[in-house]
């Protein structure tokens, strides 16, 4: 299977949070509260099985979706090498990014409320190319400051001009 | 018993690093910049207005504008200056808002000397300098005496160099790296001329281009529509709106002709040169190592010419001036593009630059481009090749490289080919390698991380 894939496999892949796929989930779960009303304000309220089959076969899908979303969960995935980051992601679309220490402009620690209510944050790293992507999601704050530090200090230690 | 000092007084300022006195611009410059400005204003007032306003009142208007605009520009020049406190520039300017811009010399990408057909009428020059991350081009110094203007792109070139590559190494000159105790005027390095593009291979090579057969189907048209029509008469509109169809269509070619007339490539010690133009001068230096990608591009018509165009990307250099961007070679055979190349990128050899093609599975995707498509993993740099078209080999020197990403759809991942792509500064073109098979796309982003990494120790 490995052969087939663009990640290389000789480094040691570190994972997200699993707190991500409750994150996840609760996104599915308040659609799905959301798309529940919708449908009983149709049946009962205006006696409409359209939109109430409408919002059914949308939380049917939802819930298909949500199967591969927490599957792509599972593949964020960085591995810190001696000279560079690695980052990985993707299912259906999948992506390597390799980002070198010495060619970070600056990092940026980000949480959104969705994030805090789960104690989770997003480390992103920033290089003169604006097309350089390297994003992790779904880190516990602990570990994103870990990264965070460990990211600015070799990224001093190896800085460059561009 | 010790003396009984005085109350010490608020401790003073430290004292500014020894400053040079603020430098004026050229006293004519109000006169130039005014009167570029009422050009402007003139055309925008335009035909109408003057029919409005009568012969007197749009000689008194105009009149009137021109004298505000004279004080204003006036003013502005007797705000503005610039002095060199250590290994930085700085700009001083601005009527209500005053700001002193500082430059620090090691972060340019290139220097721009530039002659506008009037200044150079009266032996003036404008210094521009390009800086990452400015919106557009940081302080213009326009305008200055010609010989004041190189020393000072000479100056600011030599302070512009990493420390320790000082000029010492340079045979001719016996300076030391004490560049900053001595602000004497640098002597501009010698220069050795590379390459002069033929004004012939130009106008040739721009007639060349596809827009030019645009003219004649577009006189043609409306040669036609007034034959079809009833009364036989080609109007006025038809006529104007052809005409300025036809200026804007073959205004790209034509101003490339401008731009690159008498195109010199020259080294020097402080990096290459490129002089040019014909009715405004443009002479840019681009230090060694600021340069981003190369991009070698075979338009189609050109191909029975077996001629060539390479442009560089320099960080910082702003897209809407793309065509004043000064290109390494407007036109060219592959030897004189190989001869330019390795200039710029030394290590760089064009002619032995072979492609890997993709897979033949990649057709999927690219029935006719896979035939095109490939890369290369150079001894100094990353070429793609690309366009069926124009076919574009974009090369990226792996010191310069800012990361590596590699991507794969669906249907990519069921033919097992992905697509690599290399980022550089400045969002200048990147190398993009389409559909190459996935264990080789793998193995190629660790080998290109790799191959930078050891571009990056080396420097």
């Amino acid at each position: 299977m490995t052969v087939f894939s663009i990640w290389p496999d000789d480094v040691v892949w570190r994972r997200v949070s699993p707190r991500l796929y409750w994150r996840a989930i609760f996104v599915r779960a308040v659609w799905l509260v959301a798309l529940a009303a919708a449908a009983g304000v149709s049946w009962y309220g205006f006696d409409q099985w359209i939109g109430a089959a409408a919002a059914g076969g949308l939380a049917v899908l939802m819930l298909v979706r949500l199967v591969f979303v927490i599957r792509a969960v599972r593949s964020w995935g960085y591995a810190e090498r001696a000279d560079d980051l690695l980052v990985r992601h993707g299912l259906m679309f999948r992506r390597l990014s390799i980002v070198p220490y010495g060619r970070m402009q600056f990092v940026d620690v980000t949480a959104g409320p969705l994030e805090r209510m789960f104690g989770l944050a997003t480390v992103q790293l920033h290089t003169a190319a604006a097309a350089s992507d390297a994003r992790i999601p779904g880190l516990v704050p602990a570990e994103a400051a870990r990264l965070r530090d460990r990211l600015a200090a070799l990224g001093e230690a190896r800085a460059e001009g561009l | 018993m010790e003396p009984v000092l005085p109350i010490p007084v608020a401790e003073s300022p430290p004292a500014p690093p020894a400053t040079e006195p603020l430098r004026r611009l050229h006293p004519l410059t109000p006169l130039l910049r005014g009167f570029r400005f009422v050009v402007v204003l003139v055309v925008a007032i335009s035909w109408q207005g003057y029919q409005n306003l009568g012969t007197t009142h749009w000689a008194e208007a105009v009149g009137a504008i021109a004298v505000l605009v004279l004080i204003a520009t006036l003013i502005s020049y007797l705000l503005t200056g610039y002095y060199v406190v250590g290994r930085e520039l700085r700009v001083r300017e601005g009527l209500l808002v005053r700001r002193t811009r500082a430059i620090p010399l090691e972060r340019v990408q290139s220097i721009e000397l530039v002659q506008p057909a009037v200044a150079r009428l009266f032996g003036l020059a404008e210094l521009r300098l390009e800086v990452v991350g400015g919106s557009r081009t940081e302080a213009p110094l326009a305008y200055l005496r010609l010989a004041e203007a190189t020393a000072l792109r000479a100056r600011l070139l030599d302070l512009a160099r990493p420390r320790g590559q000082g000029v010492a190494a340079q045979p001719g000159t016996d300076r030391t790296d004490a560049i900053i105790d001595t602000p004497a005027e640098p002597v501009a390095p010698p220069e050795q001329v590379v390459h002069v593009v033929a004004n012939r291979d130009l106008v040739f090579s721009q007639l060349l281009r596809p827009q030019w057969w645009l003219v004649p189907v577009g006189v043609g048209g409306t040669i036609w529509e007034s034959l079809i029509s009833a009364d036989h008469a080609i109007g006025w509109i038809g006529i104007a709106s052809t005409v300025t169809a036809v200026l804007g269509v073959v205004s790209a070619p034509v101003r490339v002709l401008l731009a690159d007339w008498r195109f010199t490539l020259s080294t020097a010690a402080d990096g290459l040169r490129i002089r040019r133009g014909l009715l405004e001068t443009r002479s840019s230096t681009v230090p060694p190592g600021r340069i981003q990608s190369v991009v070698v591009e075979w338009p189609l018509l050109w191909r029975a010419a077996h001629w060539v165009r390479v442009q560089l990307h320099v960080a910082g250099v702003h897209d809407d001036r793309q065509q004043q961007r000064a290109g390494l070679l407007p036109v060219g055979t592959a030897e004189e593009a190989e001869h330019v190349l390795a200039q710029a990128l030394p290590g760089v050899v064009l002619r032995e630059t072979t492609i890997r093609p993709v897979p033949p599975r990649a057709r999927v995707f690219a029935p006719l481009r896979a035939s095109v498509l490939g890369y290369q993993l150079g001894p100094a740099a990353f070429a793609t090749r690309d366009g069926l078209l124009t076919r574009r080999l974009v090369i990226v020197p792996y010191g310069r490289i800012q990361s590596v990403r590699v991507r794969q759809g669906p249907l990519q991942r069921a033919l097992r080919l992905a697509t690599v792509h290399v980022d550089v500064a400045g969002g200048g073109p990147s190398g993009t390698a389409w559909h190459v098979d996935v264990a080789e796309a793998r193995w190629l982003a660790l080998a290109l991380a790799e191959h930078s990494r050891a571009a990056r120790a080396t420097r």
